[in-house]
């Protein structure tokens, strides 16, 4: 019964709070599986009182933000540290330049208390399907930077997931940041679909970005979320879009395929069948709004 | 299990330490033992925003915090936000526009919509209600307090 969990106090665990990258990864290190990351902290404190994760050792994130933190453009690439809120975000200049998709998503994640405390790193190590930060990413061709003692990696931002809710980190590995590339020409734009408008988890959602040169589409990528196992990348609509003719016709045919790349569930958010539709209708939607910017009404 | 965790942090204006279990909320510290009493627990899962105070400046559900993050930083509760004689324009307002029914979601309420004055001085009507979506009242329904925070801005 977990309403009644919440009047137990949550289970003692030893509270560490490092304040160099040595010091984190040798806490890491030391605690196997016993340990566990802390960065906003608004999904963590939910899985401790819903017993979902009972960690001997937690290890705080929030004395490294001259490390993980900040949002900063460099040698053509917007670089968002890990420990950046989704208030950061939404205000960035930087990210409303480059990244409007995730501008978007950032500013209807949670609610303004949310944003406020809750990063991006923490977003995507949650693994949710229905992450908001994650289909803005895929759609942008972001990839994660991964630390641990023994040096960094990075991967391309879906395969940070693992399933849903299971992130692909390896023990004593934490997300330093997210690269995207900082290019004027490409736009991006994000909707969702969702029970009401504020402060509720998607039932869907749908990222595009592209750009449009002489009346066609250059490389293309849509990102669907909350309609797999995780965020994915809608690889027929991407390639179909791609190089493809900037028209209606064609926006039609690729939310089309972008329907048939989602694999959704029927849950409480939505029925499967509601949710391949709107994936369909959010992505037409995305296209339609793309090609009118760029070409005018 | 080495327990309790030291942290010096300011606590509406006062310079404040303590040592404290690691395994409690921010919420759960601020209301039972630090005195400060404005911050409610609803939900306290971060939904309802009776606990919302401001960390750092920033409004924040103060029950998805875990009470040792304050270490080295500002908490301001609805108790440091004025006097009853110099009141917040927001908390003043709320008096004068009968904006309160029950009162438990007040606390919260007054500490968001103070942030929307003191930081979002320009935001339009459906912005306010975005930015206030994190602050659940199931009296008045939201009017009085919108109605509120404008009257304080006119006043400004």
């Amino acid at each position: 019964m977990k309403s009644f969990q919440y009047l137990a106090p949550i289970p003692h665990f030893e509270y560490l709070s490092p304040r160099t990258l040595p010091e984190l990864f040798e806490a890491l290190d030391g605690h196997g599986k016993e340990v566990q990351v802390i960065a906003g902290g608004t999904d963590l404190l939910i899985a401790l009182k819903e017993r979902m994760i009972a960690p001997k050792v937690v290890v705080d994130l929030r004395r490294l933000r001259r490390e993980l933190g900040g949002i900063l453009v460099e040698g053509g690439t917007l670089r968002i540290g890990a420990l950046a809120t989704f208030s950061q975000i939404e205000s960035s200049p930087f990210v409303a330049r480059y990244a409007r998709a995730l501008r978007q998503a950032a500013a209807n994640v949670g609610t303004l208390q949310i944003r406020s405390i809750a990063t991006l790193g923490g977003n995507l190590a949650t693994a949710s399907p229905a992450a908001d930060s994650a289909p803005p990413l895929i759609a942008l061709g972001a990839s994660v930077t991964l630390r641990s003692r023994s040096g960094s990696r990075a991967l391309p931002v879906q395969e940070v997931f693992a399933g849903p809710k299971r992130n692909g980190l390896r023990p004593g590995e934490i997300i330093s940041s997210v690269e995207l590339p900082a290019n004027g020409d490409i736009q991006s734009s994000w909707t969702r679909a969702a029970v009401r408008n504020e402060n509720v988890l998607s039932a869907v959602s749908v990222a595009v970005a592209s750009s449009i040169e002489d009346g066609r589409f250059g490389p293309s990528r849509v990102a669907l979320g909350a309609v797999a196992p995780t965020s994915i990348l809608a690889e027929k609509a991407s390639g179909a879009m791609t190089g493809s003719r900037a028209t209606a016709e064609q926006a039609d045919r690729v939310a089309a395929l972008a329907a048939e790349d989602s694999r959704p569930i029927s849950d409480i958010r939505a029925s499967a069948h509601y949710r391949r539709h709107l994936v369909q209708v959010l992505t037409r939607r995305l296209i339609i709004q793309l090609i009118s910017e760029t070409t005018g009404p | 299990m080495s327990g309790r965790v030291k942290v010096k942090f300011r606590l509406n204006g006062a310079s404040k330490t303590d040592e404290i279990e690691p395994n409690q909320t921010l919420c759960d510290y601020l209301h039972d033992l630090a005195g400060t009493t404005s911050v409610k627990k609803g939900c306290d899962t971060g939904e309802c925003g009776a606990c919302t105070v401001l960390l750092d400046s920033m409004p924040v559900t103060s029950c998805l915090v875990l009470a040792p993050q304050v270490d080295g930083r500002e908490v301001v509760t609805a108790e440091g936000l004025g006097t009853k004689s110099a009141p917040h324009p927001v908390q003043r307002e709320f008096v004068e526009q009968d904006a309160v029914q029950c009162g438990y979601c007040i606390p919260g309420m007054v500490v968001t919509l103070s942030w929307i004055f003191d930081h979002a001085p320009g935001a339009s009507d459906a912005e306010i209600k975005r930015l206030m979506s994190g602050n659940l009242c199931r009296c008045t329904g939201y009017l009085q307090q919108i109605e509120a925070l404008k009257a304080a801005r006119k006043k400004a």
